[in-house]
């Protein structure tokens, strides 16, 4: 709470850099902005060939598969981009830091905020393709996909407490970074993004390991009201933001605990 | 009171996390609830020790020392940027450090958008940063750069535009870290003039410089720092003289004592009936030794009476190193008449607009009869060095502009 209220009250300076960070990021480059919404199309239609032509997963429910994995996705890239962002995001502003005194919350913040545009800017990108996909009646027409954002709150959160804490422990341990991917893979395949939960052909001990990944119930929320159309069960909603509120806690704890020595180590 | 700062027994240890001093734990090192990383072999490095300092608003110190000692250290705990190991550490009102400058400009994007960014980070307010950023264009001298991004910026332009940026937030506390140093003669000359200024202003400034020529001429205190701990502290000019006798080591410091002994009797002469105590160059009620060119100053003359005297002239001459004299004016010239002399006082010549060149000049003080009989002379009683933004040839640097109808110009 204490974190939400320092970002609040240094709002312009974070919206300042997060422009900065989007125009630098597409500054001589032809198309600029549209990148954001050309990435997404591209992805989407590399894997609708790919999945539709040379090979096909078939789970209840994720019919079309490209669809089906393409809502997953979005939210996880928004996730671990901005998580492998924020395990440099401190280190990169360190010169900065040293300088002036300003909170070093911000930077952070700045990283999963600019990315949560990226991903808002993608979201046309989506919403085009399942209105189309539902007109070639290849799919019901996804009514609730207004509740996305909704359920973008619990991935807002997560992401912000898992960028806090790998931002303020990749500049004590530098060996975080490598570490981050490996995890954020090992995350990856362990969540409901490529499968779901509910066709999974495994032992049961695994399915419930898989169960239990906290990001699951995210995923699950997330594509129901932009690709089942369904609005999930109370519970999964509980869970999503249950597991949003802890992990942004935790992120926050740990930021708090490293602040002091944060301009001495970087 | 804004302006002020406030160390009490200050000290600063850095610790390095060494592979040894891993915690045990993800938890312990989550929650700092691991007493057992305390008697690890963590490595411990003292910055600063047992340091008091004290400095009134509008006051300028110069934190003087080898390298090493915690100058830089001192700097940043003022800036809020180091948090104090033990002690505490007050500051009142904004502060701004020129340390690194330039730190923080993205090279992909504008002058123009770093310097709003810049200037957030300072402290100013958007509106505030746009009202003045012409000023800071023009101070930075890059003209339509400040639309280019700042990856293909001369170094010289990254440092003018952050010295702008940072001088621009109009602090309350300036802090100056060897940044005269990096830039080119004229740049530094330009700093010097708009620091000058911002001292009359009444901005406490604290200087880390290894020039010691620049710590006499623009601080009025010194903070001797060797190996975290204070080594002498208080006038500029006595910390810089024991810095310097430290430095060249006692022996020699005895000779150089007996060499300016010697020079003392050349520079100062007189039958002592009327005794000069002290000069001063008052820049805005402040002792200084530096001031804006064609700005106000005050030379004050402070002076004993020994035996009374009845006939007696103050004067005062400026001259430059090199012996070119430059103006010399006396109360008798003046127009006032002596009738007696009694008491001890002070005696003030008043520049409305000093306007001299920039550069060192040398100012002899003396009290005498109307026929030349000595008092006091004291040459050399006073050096100034005078700051501009143009390097003005000469010593006489009147306000002035060109009109012309025949030449076109550009």
């Amino acid at each position: 709470m204490t974190v939400l209220r320092l970002l609040w009250r240094n709002r312009a300076l974070i919206e300042v850099l997060v422009r900065r960070e989007l125009d630098a990021r597409y500054r001589a480059s032809a198309l600029g902005f549209f990148w954001s919404l050309l990435n997404p199309l591209l992805l989407l239609a590399v894997y609708a060939v790919v999945f539709t032509y040379i090979f096909s997963p078939r789970f209840p429910g994720a019919d079309p598969y490209p669809l089906f994995l393409f809502s997953g996705l979005l939210p996880w890239l928004f996730f671990s981009g901005a998580v492998l962002d924020g395990s440099a995001t401190l280190v990169d502003n360190g010169p900065l830091l040293a300088k002036v005194m300003c909170p070093p919350e911000i930077f952070p913040a700045v990283t999963v905020l600019s990315h949560l545009v990226h991903h808002l800017l993608a979201l046309p990108v989506l919403l085009l393709a399942m209105v189309a996909s539902a007109v070639l009646k290849l799919h019901p027409t996804p009514w609730t996909f207004p509740l996305v954002m909704v359920a973008l709150i619990p991935w807002i959160l997560v992401t912000g407490g898992a960028v806090f804490a790998v931002s303020a422990l990749s500049v004590h341990y530098r060996d975080t970074r490598d570490l981050i991917g490996h995890l954020l893979n090992l995350l990856f395949f362990s969540s409901p993004i490529i499968y779901s939960l509910e066709g999974l052909q495994v032992p049961i001990v695994l399915h419930r390991i898989l169960a239990l990944n906290p990001l699951a119930s995210l995923v699950v929320v997330y594509r129901d009201v932009v690709f089942a159309g369904t609005v999930s069960s109370p519970q999964t909603w509980l869970t999503a933001f249950a597991v949003g509120v802890i992990a942004w806690w935790l992120g926050a704890r740990i930021f708090a605990s490293f602040r002091e020595t944060l301009v001495e180590a970087v | 009171m804004k302006g002020s700062i406030r160390f009490v027994d200050v000290r600063k240890v850095f610790r390095w996390r060494g592979v040894g001093t891993r915690h045990e734990t993800i938890k312990g090192a989550f929650f700092h609830r691991a007493p057992r990383r305390q008697s690890l072999t963590a490595q411990e490095h003292v910055a600063l020790d047992g340091v008091d300092l004290e400095v009134a608003p509008g006051e300028a110190v110069a934190i003087i020392g080898p390298n090493g000692s915690g100058k830089s250290t001192l700097l940043k705990l003022t800036g809020g940027i180091l948090k104090p190991t033990a002690g505490s550490v007050e500051v009142e009102g904004r502060v701004t450090a020129l340390i690194e400058l330039g730190a923080g400009f993205h090279p992909e994007i504008s002058g123009r958008e770093n310097v709003v960014i810049n200037g957030m980070l300072l402290g100013l307010e958007r509106r505030e940063i746009e009202e003045r950023m012409q000023e800071i264009v023009d101070f930075a001298d890059i003209g339509s750069f400040i639309d280019q991004p700042v990856k293909i910026y001369s170094s010289g332009m990254y440092v003018r535009l952050g010295f702008a940026v940072a001088v621009a937030a109009d602090p309350d506390v300036l802090l100056i870290d060897e940044v005269l140093a990096v830039g080119d003669e004229a740049f530094t000359r330009r700093c010097l003039d708009r620091l000058a200024r911002m001292r009359q202003r009444g901005v406490t400034m604290v200087l880390v410089s290894h020039d010691l020529d620049l710590v006499t001429s623009f601080a009025d205190r010194a903070l001797y720092l060797a190996s975290g701990r204070v080594v002498a502290q208080g006038p500029a000019d006595a910390v810089v003289a024991r810095y310097r006798s430290d430095a060249v080591g006692a022996k020699d410091a005895a000779a150089e004592e007996r060499r300016t002994s010697e020079t003392e009797s050349d520079r100062r002469w007189g039958n002592g009936d009327v005794e000069i105590l002290g000069v001063e160059l008052l820049v805005g009620d402040k002792p200084l030794r530096m001031v804006p060119s064609g700005g106000p100053c005050t030379v004050r003359i402070r002076y004993a009476v020994h035996r009374k005297v009845e006939d007696f002239v103050f004067g005062i001459a400026w001259h430059r190193a090199d012996g070119t004299q430059v103006s010399g004016h006396n109360t008798d010239l003046g127009g006032l008449v002596p009738r007696r002399l009694a008491a001890d006082g002070e005696v003030c010549c008043v520049y409305d607009s000093l306007q001299l060149a920039p550069g060192e000049y040398l100012v002899d003080v003396a009290v005498h009869a109307r026929n030349g009989l000595a008092y006091d002379y004291w040459c050399d009683a006073l050096e100034v060095r005078v700051t501009s933004e143009i390097d003005w040839p000469g010593v006489w640097s009147p306000p002035h502009r060109w009109l012309s109808d025949g030449p076109e110009w550009e």
